[in-house]
């Protein structure tokens, strides 16, 4: 119950501070929600069960597709959709894993890699259902319940898909399951020997996070009303990563500290080098895995342990 | 017919790139184990090198590509030091430096595009822009030349690594980095030389398919993952499944645009198509690693 | 001594290499609660019986039976799950979780609530009753105060106790040791012998490949000798230390009898 209020009212802060800001900073705020959460979700995959895909953005990307496809080409109900939806990023998931998950170390990286530059293939080819290369816009949420969400209280749909994404992948961890992955990931062979099924954790693993980048993928849709191919492309997928290496992998502090970290440096940057943040991003990730492994929450308790 | 030979000579072309890519990654990974995913990025270093060279300091042909191979072993021994070393030195798993060669990759990237504006730069031909037929066979002055000169870098690899006693070495760590380092190999001067040796391949793809495509910032990660799929194609152990895979994979694109009923764009698929169908059904290869005795 | 029931029957065990027949028409039985030592020489076959019955790789032919099923064929975690857990001759530690979080991995198969509960927030009792289970354990292998250590800094002593509490933790009723005396000192081979003994004594049978006979043969109640993948000799350790095949195998050896 301690925890349910705990969550509850980090859920209030976060939703509180989007009706004090201005439109423009509510987009950026919103935007960083969705990074926070699909940074929580790649750590799950990369840092916790060890295992580095680069199709966390496809996942992302089919949830967004989906919904818009279902609801304004196919005319289903926003509800229908979104069950619709969940469930096919579910399954392709699962389709994806299941021969996948058997890929040893970085060869799961390039086949995921090899999917994800597929699926923008896809998308650029998909023709009046994808909207090419200029993807798909000019579309609005539907009412829910009568009920109009744009604004800040959109936002607030955001901030509870984080608390809710963060929440499920909180209690994951801290159960036999998480163990079960940080075991896989630390020891395959030893994990087996202790009776942890390989590669169904890894199956799951991969499955979960993905599901749960497709259902971020589907708030997505309507943050800026508009989906196009180069947002789920590999560029994004590896941004991701270095966010999650950064800030410190396999710890969901050091995720959500990466997150907002390289999310918020370009604002910072940009009077100074304009648009090549990109540069100290692969600076900072080249920086983080050989001088600091632990990332930006090592650093973090580095400096507590000094000050007590 | 004759339409496919035309083709088949520019098919081959694209080819011997990818198998050069490809044998970039090899060279790293037979001694260390790591997949290197900058080597596209090398290839860009490789055609901008060409570019300067003849555009900016306009060096003649063969001085400039000569100047670029070893700017090019400088930066393979560079990203070795500073991305691969530490790391090593420190025991880490395979897989830090594979991430960190990722920071790299868009370091190399980023860098460039500091440098140059987003636009194509030109990268000259080695002999001018002309059509020659061979026989039945006809294609550019380019197309042969890539053709000739991956057949001798792959037959110099081959012998380094069948005749020579440095080539013995290298397949030693290959087979067992410990039982090597017993023997008194230099694990790291091994390590080294196979990133100075991969960049300097890596390289040479991009000088020489850049006269064909052009020196751009974004050409390195199209580029690994093509070599990536020829090797993986061809088999991830040997010398000449690189340039099998590469020949297999540039066919099956040219072949899919050229005469399969979809629309252009998905020939683009055929790569990933083939990366992951090989990876899932046959991680080996066609030309799996041949099996040594004790 | 071992009056308990049959808890693990191997019958015409034989796995082959190539060319090389390296363990062959292996029988042997072992009882609850008793300790069972494995020994032979050099090559005799003995790591390749222990992966057998961890299902680390297949037979070729015989059967192992375990509380009278067959468990041959099965992989390690289907292994564990019936109840055969094991430890590993070099330390094989999950590196990124603390003592307790590692001994808990080895409780992985007694767990009940499924992934859904997890989700919805249950599991906490489960959790919490396996978690006091676990922190017992790390007391009984002797690393009581090490519970929240970072297995990096455990010596290698301490990460063989490591292993031990950790195979525990899954409620074995066969305990499988790997070369346990590896790595020892004299000192922490006293204690490991002292952890053996108290782990029979709660009815768990104990299964023990070895290569040091100086610490084996005082501990265990029956000893099997392998050599050239075959069973040579069977009995006490007294009746094994006197037996001729054994003194032939082990000629040369003599003074690790």
């Amino acid at each position: 119950m301690k925890a349910a209020a705990r969550w509850a009212g980090t859920a209030l802060v976060l939703s509180a501070v989007a009706f004090l800001l201005s439109p423009y900073y509510n987009d950026v705020y919103r935007k960083l929600l969705l990074w926070i959460t699909l940074a929580l979700s790649y750590n799950f995959l990369f840092g916790v069960c060890g295992q580095i895909a680069f199709s966390h953005f496809t996942f992302y990307g089919i949830g967004a597709y989906a919904v818009v496809i279902l609801i304004f080409q196919l005319g289903l109900p926003l509800p229908v959709a979104i069950v619709a939806g969940t469930a096919l990023c579910a399954l392709v998931a699962l389709a994806a894993a299941i021969p996948s998950t058997r890929l040893e170390g970085f060869y799961l990286g390039l086949a995921t890699l090899a999917l994800a530059q597929l699926f923008i293939v896809v998308l650029n080819e998909g023709g009046t259902l994808t909207g090419g290369t200029g993807g798909l816009a000019n579309y609005r949420l539907p009412k829910v319940f009568g009920f109009e969400l744009s604004g800040p209280r959109y936002t607030v749909v955001i901030v509870l898909l984080l608390i809710g994404t963060f929440a499920l992948l909180a209690r994951l961890d801290h159960s036999w399951f998480g163990r079960a992955c940080r075991a896989v990931r630390d020891n395959p062979e030893a994990a087996a020997a202790m009776g942890v099924n390989v590669a169904r954790t890894k199956v799951i693993a991969f499955a979960v996070t993905s599901a749960l980048a497709g259902a971020a993928g589907m708030v997505y849709a309507f943050v800026d009303n508009t989906v196009n191919p180069p947002i789920f492309g590999l560029e994004n997928a590896f941004l991701l990563l270095f966010m999650v290496i950064v800030g410190g992998a396999g710890r969901h502090a050091g995720a959500v500290a990466g997150a907002v970290f390289l999310f918020l440096l370009p604002f910072v940057l940009s009077p100074l080098i304009g648009h090549h943040h990109v540069l100290v991003f692969g600076v900072l990730m080249v920086a983080a895995i050989v001088l600091q492994p632990r990332g930006l929450i090592g650093i973090y308790d580095e400096l507590r342990r000094r000050i007590a | 017919m004759r339409d496919f030979l035309e083709l088949a000579v520019s098919a081959a072309a694209s080819g011997c790139v990818y198998g050069l890519v490809a044998l970039a990654y090899l060279l790293i990974m037979r001694p260390t184990g790591i997949v290197n995913f900058a080597v596209g990025e090398w290839a860009m270093l490789g055609a901008f090198g060409a570019y300067v060279a003849s555009s900016v300091v306009q060096l003649p042909y063969a001085a400039g590509v000569a100047a670029v191979l070893l700017a090019m072993v400088a930066a393979g021994w560079l990203t070795e030091r500073i991305a691969v070393r530490p790391l090593v030195e420190r025991g880490a798993p395979v897989l830090a430096p594979i991430l960190a060669l990722l920071g790299m990759l868009v370091v190399f990237r980023e860098s460039i595009s500091l440098m140059f504006s987003p636009d194509p730069y030109p990268v000259p031909y080695a002999f001018g822009f002309g059509r020659l037929e061979l026989g039945p066979l006809a294609g550019s002055y380019q197309s042969f030349f890539i053709i000739a000169v991956s057949l001798v870098v792959f037959a110099a690899t081959w012998l380094f690594f069948e005749r020579t006693l440095a080539g013995k070495c290298f397949e030693a760590v290959a087979l067992n980095r410990r039982a090597a380092a017993l023997m008194g190999i230099n694990l790291a001067r091994v390590t080294t030389l196979s990133f100075a040796a991969g960049a300097a391949v890596a390289g040479l793809a991009g000088v020489v398919a850049g006269a064909n495509i052009s020196a751009h910032y974004l050409m390195g990660v199209p580029l690994a993952i093509q070599g990536f799929t020829a090797l993986v194609v061809g088999g991830v152990g040997r010398v000449e499944g690189a340039l099998l895979g590469g020949l297999l994979l540039a066919f099956a694109e040219q072949l899919t645009i050229r005469y399969a009923p979809i629309p252009a764009g998905y020939a683009q698929g055929v790569p990933f198509l083939l990366l992951m169908l090989f990876l899932l059904l046959r991680p080996t290869g066609l030309l799996s690693a041949r099996e040594r005795s004790g | 001594m071992s009056s308990g029931a049959v808890l693990l029957e191997v019958r015409s065990l034989t796995k082959r290499f190539g060319g090389l027949t390296a363990v062959s028409r292996l029988d042997f039985d072992l009882r609850e609660g008793e300790i069972l030592g494995i020994i032979g020489p050099n090559g005799a076959g003995k790591s390749t019986t222990f992966n057998l019955i961890a299902g680390a790789c297949a037979a070729d032919a015989g059967e192992i039976r375990f509380a009278g099923q067959s468990v041959l064929g099965l992989p390690p975690h289907r292994i564990a799950a019936r109840g055969i857990m094991r430890t590993f001759q070099h330390n094989r530690p999950f590196g990124g979780m603390p003592v307790l979080e590692n001994v808990l991995v080895g409780a992985h198969t007694r767990f009940r609530s499924s992934l859904w509960r997890l989700v919805a927030g249950g599991g906490t009792a489960e959790e919490e009753r396996q978690r006091r289970r676990a922190e017992e354990l790390v007391d009984f292998v002797g690393l009581g105060g090490l519970h929240g250590a970072d297995v990096g800094t455990l010596s290698f002593g301490q990460g063989r106790l490591l292993e031990i509490a950790r195979g525990l933790a899954g409620e074995p009723r066969l305990m499988l040791f790997d070369e346990p005396a590896a790595g020892l000192t004299p000192g922490e081979l006293e204690r490991l012998a002292e952890i053996v003994r108290g782990i029979a004594a709660r009815g768990i049978a104990v299964l023990l490949i070895e290569h040091d006979m100086r610490f084996l043969l005082p501990l265990a109640q029956r000893v099997v000798v392998l050599n050239f993948g075959a069973k040579i000799a069977e009995g006490t350790p007294q009746e094994v230390r006197r037996h001729p095949a054994v003194m032939e195998a082990y000629l040369g050896d003599a003074a690790a009898l």
